[in-house]
C-alpha cells in the first residue's frame, strides 16, 4: 500500500515533533549534580542573604528584607575588603600574567633541561593553598624566617622585619605569595598556544625585516588573545575568591590588613552569622559578574570578528 | 525416660546459654572528639582511650578522634559538623561555646545522669554551678574535666642577669619587662624580649590581666583605668620590650620564643610546663601575675560534652565519667600539667609536690572567665585580634581601641 504525499509530510512532522528521550537522559546525571551542588546552594545562599540568619541567635532567624545589603553598605569593613580585593586581584593577577607570559617564552625557547626546568616550574601550581600558606608564613616569619635571614646575610636589612605582623608589609607579602603560585598557571596556558601559533609567520615577518619587538605585538600577542582572555579572566576569578592562602598566612589580619572581601566572607561565616555572610557572597558574585560580563562579550565579539 | 532427661538437661543448657548470651553487654561504639597541644598529649589521649576500652566491661570501645584546636575554631569545626548532621557522640569543649550549643539544642542535660552518679560529689559542686552559669539554665550540659590557670613563666637566669628579681606588684612586673630587654651579646641588637606578648587569637585572656591590673573590668572596657591597662598593653610593643611580631603571635610563636631563649617572660598555664621542663631543666620557674589596683587571670577550663545526636548515650556517659574521675582523669592531669576537678586526684603527690601547680593554685582565687555571651566567640577569634593589632601598629589609640572592643563584645 502507497501512502499519500500528504501521508507522508504528517508522518514526517510526527517523528520531527516526537521527543527523543535519550539525549536527556544522558544530561540527567549531570544536570542533577549541578543543581544539587551548585544551584541550590547559590539560590539558598540568596535566600539566606534576605534574612537574620545568625546560628549563634537561631530563635531570632527571620525574614529583614534587604537588612543586610543596608548594613554591608554601612559596613567600613565591607568597603576596606573591597578594596583589598581589587588590590588583590589586579596587582595579584597582572603580575602572575607578566611572569607568566616571560616564562612562557623562556620555556618556548629550546635548550639543555628544558623538560626539567618545565616541570620544576609547575610546582607552585600543584601546591595546596594550605600548604603554600604555612610555607609561606614560616619563610615570612619575623624571628626565624628564612627571608629574614637572607637578607640579613646581603646586607640588605641590619634588623629582622616583621613581615606579616606589620601592616604596611602583610599585604604586599600576601600578593607575593599569590603571584607565586600563580605563575606557573599562566606561563602553561600561554606556553600551549604560543606552541600552536604557525612558524611561518615569523618567518614571513623576519622576510619582511620586522624586529623582535614587532613580532611579539604584531604576530605572538594577537595569536594569544583569546588564550590571554580566557585565562585573565578564570584567573581574576579564582584569585578573587581564594580564601586558603590568605587564611593561613594571616587570617586577614593585622587589623584586617590583609582582609579581602572572601576572607571577610569566611570570617563571617566561620562566626555563623550566615545571612550577613551571604550577603556580602552575593555582592561578591555580582562584583564579579560586573568585571566577568563585558569581558566575555568582548571576547566573543573578538571570535565573531575573526571568524 | 533417659531421652526425656537428656531433653530436659538440653533445654536447661540452651536456656542458659541464652540467658548468659543476653546478660552480655551490647557492644558500642562512641565517637570522641579532642584537642592535643603536642604529640605527647596526642599519644596519651589515644592511651587513656585503648585503657578505657580494656577495663570498661561493659563492652564499650571508645575511637578518640583527633582534631586541631587551632586558636579555638575547634569549638566551630565541631558545630559545623553537629549542625550537618556528623560529628561524635561525646567532645572536648570550652565553656564559651556553651550557648552556642545549647541555642541550638545540641548538648544532652546531664542533669538526670550527674544525679545519678555515684563520683558526682568528687568533683567541687562549685565548678557544676559555673557550667549552670555558662549555659544560662539551671542545668549542667558539660561534664568538668580539667582547668588551667593563667601564669607567667619566666627564665631565673635571665633574671638573674639582668638583676631583677620576681614582680610582686604590677608595677614591678613592667619594670621588669623592661629591664629583661637584652643585648645579650654586645652586638647592638636587641636579642631578648623581656615579654612574649600574645597578640593573636587567644591573647584576649593574658591581656585581660593589665586591664584588671590598672582598675579595669571586661563589663566596662571603655573605663579609663581600663584604657589605662590597654596603654600599658600598647606601650610595652611600642617600646620593643615585645619581639617586633607580638601582633600576629599566637601559642606557637609565643611557646617558641619562649623556648628559644628570644623572650625571657611570657603567660601561659600548666599545659606547657612539661616542654618547659623538657627545654630548660630548672632554668624556668612561674609565678602569678601580680596585682596592681585589681588582679585578675584566666582562668581556662576544658570540659566534655554529649551530643544529642549519640545514639548510645549511658556508653557516652560512662566514658564521660572515666574522664572526670576515674582513671582517665588521673592519665590526662599527670601526662598534661592541667589542674585535676577530681578531689581525689588533687590529692596525689605528683600535684602536691609540682610547683607550676602550685602557682595555679595561687592564682585561682582571682581567676576567672570572660563573659559568656552569644558574641564572645566572634570577639574572640575576630574582633580582639585584629583591634589589638590596630592599637599595637598605632592606627587606634588605646581609647578607641577599648570602645571597640566594648561595642563587639557588649553591643554598646
Amino acid at each position: 500500500m502507497q501512502l499519500s504525499r500528504s501521508q507522508r509530510l504528517k508522518g514526517d512532522e510526527m517523528r520531527k515533533n516526537k521527543i527523543a528521550p535519550w539525549p536527556y537522559l544522558l544530561i540527567a546525571p549531570a544536570l542533577i549534580t549541578i543543581l544539587t551542588v551548585v544551584f541550590f546552594p547559590v539560590l539558598n545562599a540568596i535566600f539566606m542573604s534576605f534574612q537574620s540568619y545568625d546560628l549563634r541567635r537561631p530563635s531570632q532567624i527571620h525574614f529583614t528584607g534587604l537588612a543586610n545589603y543596608l548594613s554591608a553598605v554601612q559596613d567600613p569593613l565591607f568597603w576596606q575588603a573591597l578594596l583589598k580585593t581589587v588590590i588583590w586581584v589586579g596587582v595579584g593577577v597582572g603580575l602572575q600574567f607578566v611572569f607568566g607570559f616571560m616564562l612562557a617564552l623562556l620555556l618556548n625557547r629550546k635548550f639543555w633541561g628544558r623538560g626539567v626546568v618545565r616541570s620544576i616550574s609547575l610546582i607552585p601550581w600543584v601546591t595546596p593553598g594550605v600548604l603554600i600558606g604555612l610555607m609561606w608564613r614560616w619563610i615570612y616569619d619575623g624571628n626565624y624566617g628564612v627571608l629574614n635571614d637572607v637578607l640579613t646575610r646581603l646586607g640588605l636589612i641590619k634588623s629582622n622585619i616583621p613581615f606579616l605582623a606589620q601592616q604596611s608589609t602583610a599585604f604586599p607579602m600576601v600578593i607575593l605569595t599569590i603571584v607565586w603560585q600563580g605563575i606557573p598557571f599562566f606561563a602553561l596556558m600561554l606556553l600551549a598556544g604560543l606552541q600552536g601559533i604557525p612558524e611561518e609567520l615569523y618567518d614571513a615577518a623576519n622576510v619582511d625585516g620586522a624586529n623582535a619587538f614587532q613580532r611579539f605585538f604584531s604576530i605572538t600577542v594577537p595569536s594569544l588573545r583569546n588564550t590571554i582572555f580566557v585565562t585573565t579572566l578564570l584567573r581574576i576569578i579564582w584569585v578573587a575568591n581564594s580564601v586558603d592562602v590568605i587564611f593561613n598566612l594571616t587570617e586577614g589580619g593585622p587589623a584586617y590588613a590583609t582582609q579581602t572581601l572572601s576572607v571577610y566572607v569566611f570570617n563571617k561565616g566561620n562566626t555563623l552569622n550566615l545571612g550577613y555572610a551571604s550577603t556580602m557572597a552575593i555582592l561578591l558574585a555580582l562584583s564579579l559578574a560586573v568585571v566577568a560580563v563585558p569581558y566575555l562579550k568582548t571576547l566573543f565579539k573578538s571570535q565573531e570578528e575573526s571568524e | 525416660m533417659k531421652r526425656k532427661l537428656l531433653f530436659a538437661f538440653m533445654a536447661i543448657l540452651g536456656l542458659a546459654a541464652t540467658i548468659a548470651v543476653s546478660a552480655q553487654p551490647k557492644p558500642v561504639t562512641i565517637v570522641h572528639w579532642y584537642w592535643a597541644d603536642n604529640p605527647g598529649y596526642s599519644a596519651q589521649m589515644q592511651k587513656i582511650a585503648a585503657d578505657f576500652n580494656a577495663t570498661n566491661g561493659k563492652g564499650i570501645t571508645v575511637v578518640a578522634q583527633e582534631y586541631p584546636w587551632d586558636g579555638g575554631a575547634y569549638s566551630e569545626t565541631l558545630f559545623r559538623a553537629v549542625m550537618g548532621g556528623g560529628g561524635p557522640d561525646t567532645s572536648s569543649f570550652k565553656l564559651t561555646s556553651t550557648p552556642l550549643f545549647t541555642a541550638n539544642n545540641l548538648l544532652v542535660n546531664l542533669d538526670e545522669y550527674l544525679a545519678k552518679w555515684k563520683d558526682r560529689d568528687k568533683i567541687n559542686a562549685s565548678l557544676y554551678d559555673t557550667m549552670r552559669k555558662a549555659s544560662r539554665t539551671k542545668s549542667v550540659y558539660v561534664m568538668p574535666w580539667n582547668t588551667q590557670v593563667l601564669y607567667v613563666y619566666y627564665r631565673p637566669s635571665l633574671f638573674k642577669k639582668a638583676g631583677v628579681t620576681v614582680p610582686k606588684t604590677y608595677a614591678e612586673f613592667l619594670e621588669a619587662c623592661k629591664k629583661l630587654t637584652m643585648d645579650t651579646n654586645g652586638d647592638g641588637k636587641i636579642d631578648v624580649y623581656g615579654f612574649g606578648m600574645r597578640g593573636a587569637k587567644g591573647g584576649q585572656e593574658p591581656w585581660g590581666s593589665f586591664i584588671y591590673a590598672r582598675g579595669g573590668s571586661f563589663e566596662n572596657m571603655t573605663s579609663p583605668e581600663a584604657i589605662q591597662g590597654m596603654q600599658d598593653f600598647i606601650d610595652l610593643y611600642k617600646n620593643g620590650y615585645t619581639p617586633p611580631t607580638a601582633p600576629m603571635d599566637g601559642f606557637n610563636e609565643i611557646i617558641a620564643n619562649f623556648k628559644s631563649g628570644k623572650t625571657a617572660m611570657t603567660i601561659h598555664h600548666i599545659g606547657s610546663s612539661i616542654g618547659m621542663v623538657d627545654t630548660f631543666g630548672a632554668d624556668v620557674d612561674a609565678f602569678a601575675f601580680p596585682g596592681g589596683v585589681g588582679r585578675w587571670t584566666s582562668m581556662g577550663d576544658t570540659e566534655n560534652i554529649m551530643l544529642k545526636s549519640s545514639k548510645n548515650k549511658d556508653a557516652a556517659f560512662e566514658w564521660l565519667a572515666y574522664l572526670a574521675t576515674g582513671k582517665g582523669q588521673e592519665d590526662w592531669c599527670v601526662a598534661t600539667g592541667n589542674v585535676p576537678v577530681s578531689k581525689d586526684v588533687q590529692q596525689l603527690p605528683f600535684f602536691q609536690n609540682n610547683r607550676f601547680m602550685k602557682v595555679s593554685i595561687e592564682g585561682a582565687p582571682y581567676a576567672g572567665i570572660l563573659p559568656i555571651l552569644d558574641t564572645t566567640t566572634e570577639w574572640i577569634s575576630t574582633i580582639w585580634p585584629n583591634t589589638v593589632a590596630a592599637a599595637l601598629g598605632g592606627k587606634l589609640s588605646a581609647a578607641e581601641a577599648m570602645r571597640q572592643l566594648q561595642t563587639g563584645l557588649w553591643g554598646k
